[in-house]
């Protein structure tokens, strides 16, 4: 995973790791952080190395002042002490600007406060050295700067922060120095003024990035005509319309009721108002491994799953084996999955080409709607340039697509109109590719 | 009804109740600490079974009482021990536990007394019935306050819902959940202590009838909390108290049909009360 | 078979002959009599064959459907029930109906599936609409079950010639054949193993055990698949008590010949057994039912030759399991060490 990596972070800087998905960065902070053990090499930390991660390693059922004392509670006459667990909770949340309300269940907060929780849990215990995994992925433009604020609250008081990330905006915002990860190597440590935007993308790549092809227009008549759709707790009255042949991109903060949008298109949640769709529809669903495909299974019967009209010679209970043989074969060829076989496992498969196989299993029957969910979250450059090629395909030759997506570059590359969704709302429309970052931005946080 | 029958009834129910609580209790415990706890009724069993022999051969009950606490304590720890350290399904492992402590209670029986079904009669706790009884609600105020308030209950839910994050914060998750599984089989061989020497004075085949079960169904319809399972655990003994009361006065309600009682009573209340059930969000998941 | 499960049996072997020596030497009998009675009551003659192959059976059709169960994600623990309302049923239309025998035998098999899939059905029903922990709803059911087999065959079936819980005698002519003359062996083991090849088949190539199997192994994925996980509860639970409703059909036409709520010594529970050492695969399960009902005739043997308790075969069917429970620890380190 890792091969002779060498990175020094100091005190009171902040210090960029860029890389690749894939590239080793989750794996070096855990090591750091003591989570898991090098086979080789040596660790010097002045202080505690705390890690805030990527996918939130908090305790969702209890609440923000027990995650944040878990491990070293006030106690008083044997019990916990909950009165100075929470002024404690409270006094650190306004030294950083970080504030949670200590009673409140961590289940209940959204992504960017549960980040806070975080931030706060490993303040608690006074680090060294914090390293932030991917802090921004999931949060606003406005709650990106406020983090950043409040890192530089820290690197005024001496801690170093180490920030995992692959947007290079944020890089050269933020950072003193940068350090590039490649396939578990450093290919490049510097100052960040001694680099470029440019030097730091190809050292990361290891090369130049694919092109995808030209938008061409193709809109036709209306192919999806949503109305007045309500789904309880989380969208209320939403309408939208996509065209054949065109993407209409989702931008916005996760957790604002695209899941439920997804969910009610693709018929999966209960709702009100109407919904007129193609009956022929491919899903991306937004989390691979849980949702998409079942890591145990080959390939072959992992391709199966969710086509049995496409892979029957008609509507029979019994399973074609050679017709689905021979479409499984086809979607690997077609959408370049590099597996050792199609009776491998698919958990064998790096997470680029699982996906690669999820999304062609989603359009190599051509549907008139597909649906994307953050079609290339954690996977890495190649893969991803294959998935938006494929989607621009299936986009010219005439499928309507919902993309959602968390990245607004993605929404840009491949999107014909986006609108905004906050809080089960949609909001703003940007169309004819005429796409104002800082506007969808604005709107993603508006109330 | 007059007022000393319902007495009788509520006490009958009390001592119905205690060895379920006792258990339910035991697997509170485990499962909030992330252990899936199948094997309640052969801790019960092996609990019961040890204190009737121990007290056999030592002629003093209380004995047999501490033995039968260990002895569902060291089964406890082995499928605690199993779940941590080998990383076992937990459910398979209970069921092999079952299969082992029941068929091994059986096996001493006849190794040991050179009889089948039942062991001679031995000195017993009858008079300490009560105090048992007090005992276990007492225990289970105390636990409900424990996992609330205490440092440790907070550690031992960390385990259950998020051992990862648990780590994390300096937590050993392996030896909270292997030692709380301990306690619970404690727990469940006190449950069987107190059936075996504290209602009767000796151990019989097949003398626990599925109140390990009864004691799981318990922490599910008690939401995982001592007090709620402990509430539970008191209607099924109610349950079971009024089978007796109403045996043979009601022409036309078939015994079989009392005898069923409790057990549809759990089925009912899985019925009205779906979805509502949250169990620990790792339970039952190996760590690491 | 792969390293790891071959390790795994050769484990399992190894621990079950310990744990047999060690019974037998607790019990003052030489290992070397003891296995000698033991193997003699498994396979030493036509009878003791038979024997065996009448537990096999009995053993065979409850762990088929505890494996329909599982591999969808369902711990029914409710084979024992589901067996006994299955062979209530069928011993019940055995003495209600008049046909020639060959009709009578499939009305009754058909009984005991309509009987054991219903009982599961119950459960099945609660987990789909109303997401009830199946666990807790088929161990209860087990209890009703009893309960009300005993109150029927006590009341409103009670039958004039009963000795004991049980109902009439069918007629001779619907006696299950035998395969050994004058044994317990009889036509039902065929039809068990020709129901483990037709699991099989189902598992394997319909998509109906394709739905089956994906909602086992990853529930969000098949649902997202448009694969209706309460409709995959439903006809799961009813077709696992279906099997172990056809096990107590065979009880009911081939041993005991009349229904009697002492029907099954708790096969349902050691099925659960047989179905996970035989790795949830119907034709594996064939073979560790063999192995299960060797243990179990050859464990009577034991008893009355040399006075080693029977129950010593539970304990030793417990540790199968429980080390089978620990087979990905112990696969796992034999992987280290390679």
């Amino acid at each position: 995973m890792l091969d002779d990596v060498d990175l020094t972070c100091e005190a009171g800087e902040i210090h960029a790791l860029v890389g690749e998905n894939g590239a080793g960065k989750s794996t070096l902070a855990a090591i750091a952080a003591g989570e898991i053990a090098a086979d080789a090499g040596t660790i010097e930390r002045s202080g505690r190395i705390g890690l805030v991660h990527q996918h939130f390693a908090l305790i969702d059922r209890l609440r923000v002042w027990e995650n944040v004392v878990l491990g070293h509670e006030p106690q008083r006459g044997g019990a916990i002490d909950r009165g100075s667990a929470r002024a404690f909770v409270r006094e650190l949340g306004e030294r950083y600007g970080l504030d949670v309300d200590p009673e409140a269940v961590v289940e209940t907060l959204p992504v960017g406060i549960r980040q806070r929780v975080e931030l706060l849990r490993e303040l608690a215990r006074d680090p060294g050295i914090l390293i932030l995994d991917e802090p921004t992925a999931a949060l606003s433009p406005s709650e990106v700067e406020r983090l950043f604020g409040t890192i530089a609250l820290l690197t005024q008081r001496g801690v170093g922060v180490l920030v995992i990330t692959h947007k290079l905006d944020e890089v050269f915002a933020h950072a003193r120095r940068v350090t590039v990860l490649r396939r578990g190597r450093v290919v490049e440590e510097r100052p960040i003024s001694a680099t470029t935007r440019e030097g730091v993308a190809r050292a990361m790549i290891g090369g130049e990035i694919p092109a995808i092809p030209a938008h061409e227009p193709t809109h036709g008549a209306i192919a999806v005509r949503v109305a007045g759709l309500a789904v309880p707790g989380a969208i209320e009255n939403l309408s939208l319309q996509i065209a054949t042949g065109e993407i209409l991109g989702i931008a916005g903060v996760e957790g604002n009721g695209q899941s439920a949008l997804a969910d009610a298109l693709a018929g999966l949640t209960a709702f009100r108002g109407t919904i007129e769709r193609p009956h022929s529809i491919g899903v991306i669903p937004q989390d691979r491994l849980l949702e998409a495909v079942i890591p145990n299974w080959s390939l072959l019967e992992n391709v199966m799953l969710g086509r049995e009209h496409a892979t029957s010679a008609k509507a029979s209970w019994r399973i074609d084996r050679a017709a689905a043989r021979a479409q499984c074969t086809a979607i690997v060829e077609r959408f370049d999955v590099r597996a050792a076989s199609i009776d491998a496992p698919l958990s064998t498969l790096s997470g680029g080409n699982q996906q690669k196989l999820v999304v062609g299993r989603a359009l190599v029957d051509n549907p008139a709607f597909v649906i994307a969910y953050n079609p290339t979250r954690g996977i890495d450059i190649g893969a991803t340039a294959t998935v938006h090629t494929e989607l621009l395909a299936a986009r010219n030759r005439g499928a309507a697509i919902l993309l959602i997506s968390f990245e607004l570059d993605e929404l840009f590359a491949l999107s014909d109109r986006i609108l905004v969704m906050t809080r089960g709302a949609l909001r703003g429309e940007f169309s004819e590719r005429r796409f104002d970052r800082e506007a969808i931005g604005r709107l993603m946080v508006s109330a | 009804m007059t007022l000393s029958l319902v007495l009788s009834l509520l006490a009958l129910a009390l001592v119905r109740g205690t060895p379920i609580l006792l258990a339910a209790l035991g697997g509170v415990l485990s499962e909030r600490a992330g252990i899936v706890n199948i094997a309640l009724e052969g801790e019960m069993t092996a609990g019961a079974f040890a204190a009737a022999l121990l007290s056999y051969f030592t002629r003093d009950p209380w004995i047999g009482a501490i033995g039968g606490v260990a002895v569902g304590a060291a089964v406890g720890f082995a499928l605690g021990f199993a779940a941590t350290r080998w990383r076992v399904d937990q459910i398979v492992a209970g069921m092999g536990i079952n299969l082992i402590c029941t068929g091994g209670a059986a096996f001493g029986l006849i190794y040991v007394f050179n009889q089948a079904g039942v062991t001679p009669q031995v000195p017993a706790i009858n008079q300490a019935l009560w105090p048992m009884v007090v005992l276990g609600i007492a225990l289970a105020a105390a636990l409900q306050w424990a996992i609330a308030r205490t440092p440790i209950g907070l550690r031992l839910r960390a385990c259950g819902e998020n051992p990862h994050a648990a780590r994390a914060a300096g937590i050993d998750p392996l030896a909270v959940r292997l030692y709380a599984s301990a306690i619970a089989g404690g727990l469940a061989g006190l449950g069987g202590v107190f059936l075996a020497l504290g209602e009767l004075n000796l151990y019989s085949d097949g003398m626990i009838a599925g109140r390990g079960f009864i004691a799981l169904a318990a922490v599910i319809f008690g939401r995982w909390t001592p007090i709620g399972a402990a509430g539970v655990a008191l209607i099924f003994g109610l349950l079971e108290a009024l089978q007796f009361a109403l045996q043979g006065n009601i022409a036309w309600l078939p015994s079989d049909f009392l005898q069923a009682l409790p057990y549809i009573a759990a089925l009912l209340a899985l019925l009205g009360a779906s979805g509502r059930y949250r169990p620990p969000a790792a339970e039952g998941k190996p760590y690491p | 078979m792969n390293r790891e499960s071959a390790k795994a049996l050769a484990i399992g072997t190894f621990g079950v002959a310990a744990a047999m020596s060690l019974a037998m030497i607790a019990s003052h009998v030489s290992p070397i009599v003891g296995f000698n009675a033991f193997f003699y009551g498994a396979f030493g003659g036509k009878q003791e064959i038979a024997e065996t192959l009448a537990s096999t059976t009995a053993l065979l059709f409850p762990a088929l459907g505890i494996a329909i169960a599982f591999r969808a994600g369902l711990f029914n623990i409710g084979a024992e029930g589901q067996l006994l309302i299955g062979g209530l049923l069928a011993g019940w239309i055995g003495t209600r109906i008049d046909v020639p025998p060959a009709i009578a035998i499939a009305a009754i098999f058909l009984a005991g599936a309509i009987g054991g899939a219903l009982w599961g059905a119950i459960a099945g029903w609660l987990k789909a609409a109303r997401d009830a922990n199946e666990v807790i709803s088929t161990l209860m059911l087990n209890f009703i079950a009893a309960s009300l087999a005993l109150y029927l065959v006590t009341g409103p079936l009670r039958a004039p010639d009963a000795a004991g819980p049980e109902l009439s005698l069918l007629p001779h002519a619907y006696w299950l054949p035998t395969l050994l003359s004058h044994t317990r062996a009889t036509i039902a083991l065929p039809i068990a193993l020709l129901a483990a090849f037709a699991l099989r088949y189902v598992l394997d190539s319909t998509w109906f055990g394709y739905r089956l199997r994906a909602a086992g192994e990853a529930p969000e994925a098949a649902r997202r698949a448009g694969i209706s996980l309460s409709r995959v509860a439903l006809w799961a639970m009813a077709w696992s008590g279906a099997l172990a409703g056809m096990g107590g059909a065979a009880l009911v036409a081939g041993e005991l010949h009349r229904f009697n709520t002492q029907l099954s010594p708790g096969y349902g529970f050691i099925a659960i057994a047989v179905a996970l050492v035989g790795g949830l695969e119907p034709l594996t399960i064939c073979i560790a039912a063999l192995a299960f009902g060797a243990l179990e005739s050859g464990g009577l043997a034991l008893q009355a030759a040399a006075a080693v308790p029977k129950d010593a075969i539970h304990v030793i069917e417990g540790l199968l399991v429980f080390a089978l429970a620990a087979r990905r620890y112990l696969g796992a380190r034999g992987a280290g060490a390679r």
